[in-house]
């Protein structure tokens, strides 16, 4: 059973096209953008980026914990696959992993530039202190990368190329070597259910970590809730499966026609529909109980200068409610609607949600802080612009992530094994 | 796709369950295996990063009344630390009481019994010593600044730059005891724990001899610091804290537990209202 894979064509006038060169070629320009940025990050150190002891992490912690939240599919899906045992949903599960893979490492790639000396990025693999929180995360996002890598070996082992190619033809190490791996491939996808049971595990722990990294800072009272690590696992769960879905129709339905039924790409949008009104549920009461139940006043002149410096709560009741809950329903009324068209720009909503909720989460806390004398304390504003250097290793580690989705979009078979061994 | 293929039969899909039985057992082992270890080295870090507990306790106490605002606090420390002019461990700024009155108030590290900043280091490299000091390994140190966004206190500095000028606050307010700091790691306030370690080893009393004492205190001139230790009765500190009625500490909100008090400032007399 042989997918063929069809290359969607631009048509400017008269003139069609296929995109993909000049897409390449426009991304390349994206990593030497980055490199330029990273090259001065790495010899001028942090003085280079806008940060500052008031306001230590910006955008590249927003883009770290955002990737992370968009490759959450990755574990969803693991389990719908593996031990809820719905095999329908394993070629869309494969292209989860692919994104859990790739938002992970990017999260990985913008973190080492933002440490102040990145040559010491293993010490907390080394240097044990398990009561942090973010010590927790790094084991858990090395771990968790070490098993996406697992899960994706097969996946790109099942490239025609690997089975026969010029070296294989002519040496007999090659093909030696290719039997080797198809072995691999196989022993890999064999364990799959192990690798779900570890990527759920890992995926819970560090996902609720994150939000209890702000979560748990007393001292700024913004981010001090008890609700933070659900919000952050929910809010990944549904941007990363609304991200799969829009994803999948252009891999599965544009691309590899025939290979996923509309139903299944139905029932991703249904899940990330779910999981969204869920998450805009709770979070609804999150705002409750900062605004309404436990009323503090420090809280309420923190958001108050929030708002005069920035839309904040105009990006909470429309970019997180309000939209959270148009596309969340629309999602769910998935098999009504029918239409793709209208359910990518209700899954491209959700994706927008979850980078504001993480940009938000960021910066709140950060750029109105509460001071610390003791008889009339204040809240202080600070500010924070991302210099160029900092966007220019942002465009870099995106343009990392878009290239090795647009290469696997291409070139990867995504077949499905189960069809696959019944040949 | 033949139809006799489509259904395993009872021993495939016993192997199958089997199979994933294991897979589910395997890793769950693993889980309870890594949990244990992680337990271990939770155990083994509580004793050793949660310090106190041992003969010294150091402190501090800062006399809001007697605070001129001179600075000279935060320039001693950065001589005897050698900070460039941007970077400052101390840190003193004019604040006011619930009457309008002006007072200043200078901040060190407050040295927090129950340190934020250590709870979230990801390698350990900020500890509290046997007597209460909250110190730095600059070794360990990666740059991640999760402790400056978790203090309270904004005592926390990050080294954004690699210093390489002459230290600015050189001879007038002292000379550099201690190496400079590479660039891209956390700094703070180590109640110049150098001179404590150095002055005990030679029989000196930290609060008292000004060898052993903090800069910060030694520099001060009005006397508005007191240093010593919380653990002995005789010490200038006990004995000015046991005297003030009600010392305050910053944020008692939170829990922290600073070793370092203020004593507030008095309300001004009553000839400055009535003129």
């Amino acid at each position: 059973m042989e997918n063929l894979i069809h290359i969607p064509k631009m048509r400017l006038r008269s003139y069609r096209f296929d995109p993909f060169p000049y897409w390449i070629v426009l991304l390349i320009f994206g990593l030497i953008f980055g490199a330029a940025g990273a090259y001065q990050v790495l010899r001028y150190g942090l003085q280079v980026t806008g940060l500052s002891d008031a306001v230590p992490w910006g955008l590249w912690i927003v883009i770290d914990i955002s990737s992370i939240a968009l490759g959450g599919s990755a574990f969803v899906f693991g389990v719908i696959v593996y031990l809820l045992n719905f095999k329908r949903f394993e070629v869309v599960g494969r292209l989860a992993v692919l994104l859990g893979f790739l938002g992970y490492s990017t999260a990985g790639l913008v973190l080492l530039f933002d440490l102040g000396q990145p040559l010491r990025f293993w010490h907390p693999v080394v240097f044990w202190q398990p009561h942090s929180l973010l010590w927790e995360i790094t084991m858990c996002v090395v771990l968790y990368l070490n098993v996406l890598i697992a899960e994706l070996v097969p996946i790109i082992l099942e490239h025609p190329f690997f089975d026969k190619n010029a070296l294989t033809e002519r040496y007999n190490w090659a093909q030696k070597l290719s039997d080797w791996l198809k072995l691999l491939a196989h022993f890999l996808h064999k364990i799959g259910p192990a690798l779900a049971v570890l990527g759920l595990t890992l995926s819970l722990l560090h996902q609720a970590s994150l939000g209890a990294t702000y979560g748990v800072l007393s001292g700024r009272g913004l981010w001090f809730s008890p609700s933070a690590p659900v919000l952050f696992v929910l809010s990944a769960m549904g941007g990363g499966t609304a991200l799969l879905f829009i994803l999948s129709v252009f891999v599965f339905r544009v691309m590899r026609p025939g290979l996923v039924s509309d139903d299944v790409l139905y029932d991703v949008a249904i899940v990330a529909g779910g999981v969204l009104l869920l998450c805009t549920y709770i979070r609804l009461w999150e705002w409750a109980v900062t605004n309404y139940y436990s009323f503090d006043q420090m809280v309420s002149i923190q958001k108050n200068l929030l708002n005069l410096v920035s839309p904040y709560n105009l990006t909470f009741w429309i970019g997180q409610v309000l939209f959270g809950t148009v596309s969340g329903g629309m999602l769910l009324a998935a098999k009504r609607i029918k239409k793709f068209r209208y359910l990518i720009v209700a899954a491209l909503l959700p994706v927008a949600c979850v980078i504001v909720l993480r940009w938000n989460y960021n910066f709140a806390g950060l750029i109105a802080s509460i001071t610390y004398d003791p008889f009339t304390p204040t809240v202080k504003l600070h500010s924070y612009i991302p210099t160029w250097q900092e966007i220019a290793v942002g465009t870099g580690v995106i343009s990392y992530w878009l290239l090795g989705f647009s290469l696997a979009a291409r070139f990867l078979p995504f077949r499905s094994l189960v069809a696959h061994h019944d040949d | 796709m033949s139809q006799n293929n489509q259904e395993p039969t009872i021993e495939q899909k016993n192997e199958i369950s089997r199979r994933g039985f294991l897979a589910v057992a395997g890793s769950a082992v693993g889980a309870l295996v890594l949990s244990q270890v992680i337990d271990d080295s939770a155990k083994a870090a509580h004793a050793s990063g949660h310090g106190g507990g041992g003969e010294h306790k150091w402190g501090m106490a800062i006399d809001i009344n007697k605070c001129i605002g001179c600075n000279y606090c935060t320039y001693a420390c950065q001589a005897i630390n050698d900070l460039p002019v941007d970077m400052q461990y101390n840190d003193v700024t004019l604040e006011t009481t619930e009457n309008g009155e002006e007072y200043y108030l200078s901040r060190p590290c407050m040295h927090c019994e129950n340190p934020p900043c250590v709870h979230v280091c990801p390698v350990g490299a900020t500890y509290v010593r046997d007597d209460g000091i909250v110190t730095m390994d600059y070794d360990l140190c990666i740059g991640c600044r999760y402790c400056e966004v978790a203090c309270p206190y904004e005592a926390r500095v990050f080294n954004w730059r690699e210093h390489v000028t002459p230290n600015q606050f050189t001879p007038e307010f002292g000379t550099p005891e201690v190496d400079r700091r590479p660039r891209g790691v956390m700094e703070k306030c180590t109640f110049c724990e150098h001179r404590i370690d150095a002055g005990l080893e030679r029989g000196l009393v930290p609060g008292v001899d000004t060898s052993a004492t903090p800069a910060c205190v030694v520099a001060c001139p009005t006397g508005a610091r007191i240093f010593g230790d919380l653990n002995d009765p005789e010490s200038p500190i006990s004995q000015e804290l046991s005297t003030c009625k009600v010392p305050i500490r910053l944020r008692e909100d939170l829990s922290t537990s600073p070793k370092v008090y203020y004593f507030p400032p008095r309300p001004q007399p009553q000839i400055v209202e009535e003129s």
